[in-house]
């Protein structure tokens, strides 16, 4: 029973000296994703969860479950870009955004419900995220774009 | 936020393996993370709270289990701020040298 809870769920944290405003529109806004996020416009609304490649071609489409600015985002996740993940089942995306003391927030990603997408688990497990949240955080703490 | 309590978290064998265990599979409980130490119960708990303190684990309740993942960002932010200083210096050290070295021999 656990065995399947364990592989399916995936939990990130990171401190950000920043407003909750701030990491929300860098969280929501194509012209801030594209600077950490493996070069991807993503747009989240209430409408959806969308996200596109530099080219322009969709690498996702999913909708969006809860959308609570500027505290709690739930999307879905599926990759397009790459034929094997897109055949996958889609999984969901939480973020949630935490004031801490000292003009901190914690930011606490969960990628979970991967029980049908070993493949896209497998991708974005590890250096995947990691490197999402450490370029979101060099990102609002200090302006710059951390992966080229 | 605090580069201290990741450095002392992870200057502990015991703690370091259960990272070790975190990686391998993800999402353990106490009990599974026990299994393999010869150490109390209250022991290892004590470690893992070491360990969520640096951020380094992360707890989540499912049903009547607390699961414990990795959170491997503050390692990665430790890498940045160190680790790529470093080489990079070391890197332009040997390349400077090359140069120095290929001008001498011309």
């Amino acid at each position: 029973m656990t065995t399947t809870t364990m592989q399916t769920v995936q939990v990130y944290q990171v401190f950000i000296k920043a407003t909750p405003e701030a990491i929300w529109d860098a969280i929501t806004k194509p012209e801030f994703t594209e600077r950490y996020f493996y070069k991807a416009r993503i747009e989240n609304s209430s409408d959806g969860h969308r996200s596109r490649g530099p080219d322009g071609s969709v690498w996702a489409d999913e909708p969006t479950y809860e959308f609570d600015p500027p505290r709690r985002l739930v999307h879905g996740w599926r990759s397009l870009y790459d034929p094997d993940l897109a055949g996958e089942e889609p999984s969901r995306v939480t973020w949630e955004i935490e004031p801490q003391e000292g003009g901190y927030c914690l930011l606490t990603v969960t990628h979970d419900q991967l029980d049908g997408a070993p493949k896209t688990a497998e991708s974005v497990a590890g250096v995947g995220w990691m490197m999402v949240l450490s370029g979101l955080k060099t990102l609002l703490e200090t302006g710059e774009a951390l992966v080229p | 936020m605090d580069d201290d309590r990741v450095f002392k978290a992870l200057a502990d064998p015991t703690r370091r393996h259960l990272l070790d265990r975190l990686f391998q599979r993800d999402g353990r409980t106490l009990t599974d993370l026990e299994s393999e130490l010869q150490m109390t119960r209250f022991g290892v708990m004590k470690h893992l709270r070491v360990l969520e303190d640096a951020g380094l684990v992360v707890t989540r309740r499912s049903g009547r289990e607390k699961l414990h993942f990795l959170n491997p960002v503050p390692i990665r932010l430790i890498h940045d701020r160190w680790i790529d200083k470093y080489t990079e210096r070391h890197v332009s050290a040997l390349a400077d040298l090359k140069t120095a070295l290929e001008e001498e021999s011309s």
